[in-house]
């Protein structure tokens, strides 16, 4: 450790001393952790352009049959490809808390936590089979 | 004698609003979205499958449904009450600590209002309701 310089304490005294907490710019590329939490926050960024570009297909159909048109362009796929993986990153991420934040007595973390998944993929099928079962 | 149980504690009820908007909004980020991304953004424009979005009758039929409308409006605007504190705190992570400021926040949960009100508004004239 190194010791303080000489005069240091004389100054502290004169001086209040604010706690400034300093973090370097890029903090959060240092660890591969502080990078991935960094991610998770992210992920509601390209979510939030999908359900507003979403949004605009929906505001579409009120354009009358001629005036209506889905999003097909490949921009468009490439883009929610991009955006299933931070999509998924979030899922994974958030469910994986159920099992901190929920708590039943007698019933084991990991166990809320697979309930959550579970709950994930039959809402993801029914999903699923909504949209594909209407269409013709 | 107790001074904590003499004084009054305020509950912080602004703060539990958010909270669970915040919460809920994740959960249905979690649970509803990459199904709509996969099917909407990728089998459907590539024609892997069907979709209901891809024909302007299907898709108005779908939409007129008020159940449907409901579905949307939970699927769309409640998440953006998760987003908009992530945002915020990201911001805050990056550097930027104007992002904790009073009008940092007016301007991310009034954004998430302001979705949601513009999402209530096209739902509502897009499709006129009907129970067909």
């Amino acid at each position: 450790m190194k010791a303080p310089p000489a005069g240091a304490e004389e100054q502290a005294s004169a001086n209040p001393r604010v706690y400034k907490p300093e973090m370097a710019r890029g903090w959060w590329l240092a660890k591969r952790h502080y990078f991935l939490y960094m991610v998770r926050e992210f992920t509601a960024l390209p979510l939030a352009l999908w359900l507003l570009w979403f949004l605009v297909e929906i505001q579409r159909a009120s354009n009358g049959p001629k005036g209506y048109y889905p999003h097909s362009s490949p921009g468009f796929v490439v883009f929610s490809v991009i955006v299933l993986g931070f999509a998924l990153y979030h899922s994974y991420t958030f469910l994986s808390l159920a099992g901190v934040i929920i708590h039943i007595k007698g019933v084991p973390a990991r166990l809320i936590v697979l309930s959550q998944f579970a709950l994930w993929l039959v809402a993801s099928a029914v999903i699923a089979a909504v949209l594909i079962g209407f269409a013709r | 004698m107790n001074h904590e149980a003499t004084h009054q504690q305020k509950p912080a009820f602004a703060h539990l609003v958010w909270w669970f908007l915040f919460a809920q909004g994740g959960v249905i980020a979690a649970i509803l979205i990459p199904v709509h991304v996969l099917v909407q953004g990728i089998l459907g424009p590539l024609g892997i499958v069907h979709v209901v979005d891809r024909h302007y009758d299907t898709w108005i039929q779908v939409l007129g449904n008020p159940i449907v409308k409901l579905y949307l409006l939970v699927l769309i605007a409640l998440p953006f009450f998760h987003f908009a504190h992530r945002l915020r705190y990201l911001l805050v992570d990056f550097g930027v600590p104007a992002a904790k400021s009073l009008p940092a926040q007016v301007a991310f949960y009034g954004g998430a209002v302001v979705v949601t009100v513009v999402a209530i508004w096209v739902l509502l004239t897009t499709a006129p309701i009907s129970f067909s």
